[in-house]
């Protein structure tokens, strides 16, 4: 805990200057590009459409997210006349997703789209397509000692530390930027959580000085939610606030409010879900719900594949933005993010 | 279309239906899936290498239930035997990170043998317990990091080196199956292994060693496991600390669907291996086949339960 504490304030103090606006950078320092400026051109969309390329999905994980951004990717390469011939789902398994492109290779996909589960064993995982000239588009995380250009197109990424921020920002608001808050983050070694979970970290540090983080609890299984929310609500009775580093475990720590008969800690999470996002319009403990703009992610992904198979020169690192969404734009924020209708339960709520 | 007939009375489906099951699946996905690339000898041969860890781990497991017991730790076993030997291989020389790695999973699996032979606690409980014990050792080894393996040697020789054009992994699977066959079907520990998972009482009766050959098999096991976690440091060129956490059911059904008995006695390492071959070949056709990953769960779950209700249902009485 103590190691990621100062991880938190190093990043911090790395992206920050004072409490300015954020700035997320890549891996290697590089400027973000917005991914609303990726696009295939009409002539380019043509080529592509009458060369026949193909390409791979190549996820660490099934989920909402993945869903979407798997969405987004795939409508692109529909549009360009891009066959999707493989997906698969490592299962959070280094040597699996080694296995998942070996197999995927097999086809000769055109480009690959993916998630490296770490820096570590990713760059030879993903050596035998980078070697093989396949596109290579990461979302998120890049292999080590990989070089832009050479062996990979382009990082797409959601604003990790935007979307920690934003957090920490409606978090603070609901409390009135004062009291106690605990801090439930993701006790893996895992990018995506760990960058924005840190991000949360350093700003109620760096922005918010009458609000004090009382507890840091780790959280690996997300089914021991409940169980750390419970434990921390007998430790401190008048919590004000309550981060959860994503979605899932956040219904637990929901559950175990309710079952303690508290209305009073707020709750902000990330990543959108049915039952908090119906708490929050309900009028429960959760204040805010922070989301990427998933589909967009893998519109970008797709776009950045794409042109790189005809040439086209891609910046390094591209981000799409963020969205906080509350009871008063959850319609919208679920539209944006995940580029479908909110739940029926949750419009019904809403009204 | 009699001989037919007359082979299938003869040839017992049910002690056979890994092989049966290899064959038929095999030849499925030749067929649908012959102009992708599955019959390449470069796809044949990624199914091997792919399983290589699996299969290792395996034989060990074939030992373990042919003797009554169960081993269910052996995942974290290879993930903190991997670590162990990254982390020391970055001080020393590959030979005592690999040392040291092997010497790790016999302790772990000395650990469980201590619990089961000597205090004869179930072993499925033992191994329960250090399954999680372990999984939280291998956290805490290196706090989350993964740790890189540069040396060369070793990853040529666990992972993707060649021997005579042909690859490390698949030199591994054969010795090791050969080796674990060899002992089991025509040594005398082997026929201690099966006689005490038969009947233990007997057995003593017999003067075999139980509480020894109890001992015995969890050691190995936790070797095998150890063995596959430098197979698949070797394979990703680093350490982490989710090694083998996917790989308990998979190997567990690769062993039964292979023909190793649940509750002890007769097993197979060749099933075994079969068995593991079939659950790489069955992820990669239905990969090739372009189906959603949900699609690939649910297909790959109903021919592993056809395959497990052929092979272990019951005879009519």
């Amino acid at each position: 805990m103590t190691i990621r504490l100062t991880t938190a304030i190093a990043t911090g103090l790395v992206l920050f200057s004072g409490s300015a606006a954020a700035e997320t950078v890549g891996p290697g320092g590089e400027e973000a590009t917005p991914s609303a400026t990726i696009t295939v051109s009409d002539s380019d969309a043509e080529t592509l459409r009458e060369r026949g390329a193909t390409a791979a999905l190549l996820w660490h994980t099934s989920a909402d997210f993945v869903n979407a951004v798997t969405d987004g990717a795939t409508d692109e390469f529909e549009r360009l006349g891009i066959e999707v011939v493989a997906t698969t789902d490592a299962g959070f398994d280094a040597a699996r997703q080694r296995s998942d492109i070996e197999t995927a290779l097999t086809l000769e996909p055109d480009i690959i789209i993916a998630l490296p589960l770490d820096p570590v064993t990713s760059a030879e995982a993903f050596s035998e397509a980078a070697e093989a000239g396949v596109s290579l588009v990461f979302l998120s995380n890049l292999p080590s000692g990989y070089v832009h250009g050479e062996d990979y197109a382009a990082i797409v990424t959601d604003d990790l530390f935007q979307m920690g921020k934003q957090a920490a920002d409606a978090l603070a608001a609901a409390m009135g930027e004062e009291g106690q808050v605990a801090w439930i983050y993701h006790d893996a070694d895992y990018y995506v959580t760990n960058q924005r979970d840190n991000a949360f970290m350093t700003t109620i540090i760096n922005d918010y000085p009458n609000i004090e983080v009382v507890a840091e609890e780790g959280l690996a299984d997300p089914a021991r939610a409940e169980e750390i929310a419970n434990a921390l609500l007998l430790r401190y009775p008048d919590l004000d606030g309550i981060y959860v580093t994503w979605a899932q475990p956040a219904e637990g720590v929901i559950a175990a409010l309710r079952a303690n008969g508290n209305d009073h800690t707020r709750v902000v999470t990330l990543d959108l879900s049915e039952p908090v996002a119906l708490d929050m319009v309900q009028g429960g403990n959760v204040a805010a719900i922070v989301a990427d703009e998933a589909y967009e992610l893998g519109r970008a992904m797709a776009a950045v594949g794409a042109n790189d198979l005809l040439g086209n020169a891609m910046p390094p690192f591209i981000v799409a933005p963020a969205i906080t969404v509350t009871a008063d734009n959850v319609a919208e924020g679920w539209t944006i993010s995940l580029h479908r209708d909110a739940p029926e339960s949750v419009l019904n709520a809403a009204q | 279309m009699d001989g037919v007939h007359r082979l299938l009375d003869r040839v017992d489906v049910r002690q056979n239906v890994v092989y049966v099951g290899f064959l038929v699946i095999f030849l499925f996905f030749s067929v649908t899936l012959w102009d992708t690339g599955f019959l390449s000898s470069r796809n044949l041969i990624n199914i091997v290498l792919q399983t290589a860890p699996a299969t290792v781990m395996a034989v060990g497991l074939v030992f373990v239930l042919s003797a009554g017991e169960i081993d269910l730790s052996f995942g974290s076993i290879v993930a903190v035997a991997a670590l162990v030997g990254a982390v020391v291989m970055q001080e020393a020389s590959a030979l005592v990170g690999i040392a040291a790695a092997l010497a790790a999973g016999c302790v772990i699996g000395a650990i469980n043998g201590a619990f089961v032979a000597f205090l004869r606690l179930p072993s499925f409980l033992v191994t329960l317990a250090t399954m999680g014990l372990f999984a939280g050792v291998a956290r805490t080894l290196t706090d989350l990091r993964s740790i890189p393996i540069t040396n060369e040697a070793f990853a040529g020789f666990f992972g993707s080196g060649s021997l005579f054009g042909i690859p490390s992994l698949v030199l591994w699977t054969v010795a090791v199956v050969a080796l674990g066959h060899l002992v089991y079907r025509h040594t005398t520990f082997g026929a201690h292994v099966v006689a005490t998972g038969d009947n233990a009482a007997a057995a003593r009766a017999c003067r075999v060693k139980v509480t020894r050959i109890r001992l015995s098999v969890l050691v190995l096991s936790g070797a095998c496991a150890a063995l596959a976690g430098l197979l698949y440091a070797g394979r990703i060129q680093g350490a982490r600390y989710t090694l083998g956490e996917a790989d308990l059911m998979i190997v567990i059904a690769a062993v039964i669907v292979g023909g190793t008995k649940l509750n002890g006695g007769k097993g197979s390492i060749i099933g075994a291996l079969f068995g593991s071959l079939l659950m790489g070949m069955l992820n990669n056709g239905l990969i090739l086949m372009g189906l959603s990953v949900s699609q690939q769960l649910i297909v790959r779950g109903l021919i592993i339960l056809a395959a497990v209700a052929i092979s272990l249902r019951e005879p009519a009485r």
